[in-house]
């Protein structure tokens, strides 16, 4: 029987719960399972909402055998407005059942077809099944650089998985928390290149983004090549009132510099961060000339709240520079952008990741953090 | 193009694809009979399909490429082979 792609809909809820049944007895990682829901939890198609999700079913009779998500977002792409597609969650019977080899395949060119302009990102690293889907078909790819500054060295050491993956390793690690070396390496190679910023900045916790958000996405977005749409309403979306996150708007002498959105999340047994308390800058905008005040006064938030240790990506090279002024240092990314063909080429030259602008309240937004 | 031509072009390709020695392949070779054809292998062989007879497969037709009988009917319907 021919598997069709379509719109998941209210009565095929029944065929992607038995779908993720087949995934779960083929012992696929929990994380990998569809939503059991027609309609999105995270960004639902509302009214006019200029940002959303759709999700999609690949359909043999009765059956699931797979299924994607595209979500639709406003984007800056040289200076000009445009919708531009996210692909995300892929999964395909085939994980399992060698029958169904083609899904995963298929559903990409299905949703090429229905969006040409889209993007992939995050994906865990380029050796997934995704990424490596993706170079196979010249796409190409790019890690968005990872930044990570420690506050406190010791549960740090103590803590971290990337330190532990072997018994040396984890021997040297607790050496260097117990004596104090770890502490004196730590803080040696993260002031290395600090820079103080001398001009006073202000700061403050916002409920909502209001016209002054608006005024500075105006200001801001054809500064960038590529940037997804970051005006109030789009982020009142992503960062609604009410929810755990901290909205922090940073001005000098009443003037608007930009903003950040921050977490800090306690972990418990995490996979990568064990029980450390994680600050996380999750998203920022502001001119690139800027983004230096606008880190610095992320971070000194964020080691007020407590943090043992705040983690960020950015695309942006400009940014890059800030984090590292401001006492970050960079670390292995798994966090990948992959343009589709037709975005590689309205990208044209500039398309190098450090003239574009992601974060990780691109994509699937912060999840895990 | 004669379908002899065509299949033994086809089965040159599956088999390079697939690693296996062009003998092994036949008009039932499928996923489940060959161990290198998983989804990867399968992506290979869409990509390498499409060069070889400088075609797209549209994503349905993705769909049909189950085994080699099908590959072989669906590239002589797009390549026009008699």
């Amino acid at each position: 029987m021919a598997i069709t792609i379509q719109p998941y809909t209210e009565d095929m809820v029944s065929a992607v719960c038995a779908f993720n049944e087949v995934l779960e007895a083929g012992a696929v990682p929990p994380e990998f399972r569809f939503p059991e829901s027609s309609v999105p939890a995270w960004l639902p198609p509302v009214g006019n909402r200029r940002i959303y999700q759709k999700y999609y079913l690949a359909v043999e009779g009765d059956a699931v055998r797979g299924g994607f998500i595209l979500k639709y977002q406003d984007f800056s792409l040289g200076a000009q407005i445009r919708r531009i597609a996210y692909y995300h969650l892929p999964l395909s019977q085939g994980i399992v059942n060698k029958a169904y080899a083609g899904v995963g395949v298929m559903m990409l060119r299905s949703a090429l077809k229905l969006e040409p302009v889209l993007f992939a990102l995050g994906m865990g690293g380029f050796d997934r099944p995704l990424p490596l889907m993706l170079k196979a078909m010249k796409w190409k790819l790019a890690a968005v650089p990872f930044f990570f500054r420690v506050i406190h060295p010791g549960p740090f050491l103590r803590e971290i998985s990337a330190l532990k993956r072997s018994p040396a390793m984890r021997l040297g690690a607790q050496f260097a928390g117990r004596t104090g070396v770890g502490w004196f390496a730590i803080h040696a190679a993260q002031r290395f290149r600090q820079r103080a910023v001398n001009i006073k900045t202000q700061t403050g916790l916002v409920s909502e983004f209001g016209s002054w958000s608006d005024d500075l996405w105006r200001e801001c977005s054809s500064t960038y090549a590529f940037i997804g749409s970051r005006d109030s309403a789009t982020l009142n979306i992503l960062y609604p009132p009410g929810k755990k996150f901290f909205c922090l708007r940073v001005t000098r002498d009443s003037s608007l510099l930009g903003w950040a959105v921050l977490l800090n999340t306690q972990m418990h047994g995490n996979k990568y961060f064990g029980n450390l308390c994680v600050g996380s800058i999750v998203d920022c905008l502001a001119a690139p000339q800027h983004a230096e005040y606008i880190v610095q006064a992320a971070a000194e938030f964020l080691v007020r709240q407590g943090c043992d240790l705040i983690v960020t990506n950015h695309s942006h090279g400009r940014w890059g520079v800030a984090l590292t002024r401001s006492g970050f240092l960079s670390g292995p990314s798994n966090f990948v952008f992959a343009p589709s063909p037709a975005l590689a080429d309205a990208l044209g030259p500039t398309q190098a990741i450090s003239e574009i602008y992601l974060t990780r309240g691109d994509g699937d937004g912060p999840v895990n953090l | 193009m004669t379908t002899r031509l065509l299949n033994e072009r086809i089965f040159a390709v599956v088999a390079d694809v697939m690693e296996v020695p062009a003998a092994k392949v036949t008009p039932v070779s499928s996923p489940e009979t060959m161990e290198t054809w998983d989804s990867v292998h399968h992506l290979n062989l869409v990509l390498a399909l499409e060069q070889e007879f400088n075609l797209q497969f549209e994503p349905e037709e993705i769909d049909q490429l189950k085994d080699v009988q099908h590959i072989l009917r669906i590239i002589a319907t797009k390549s026009g082979a008699n």
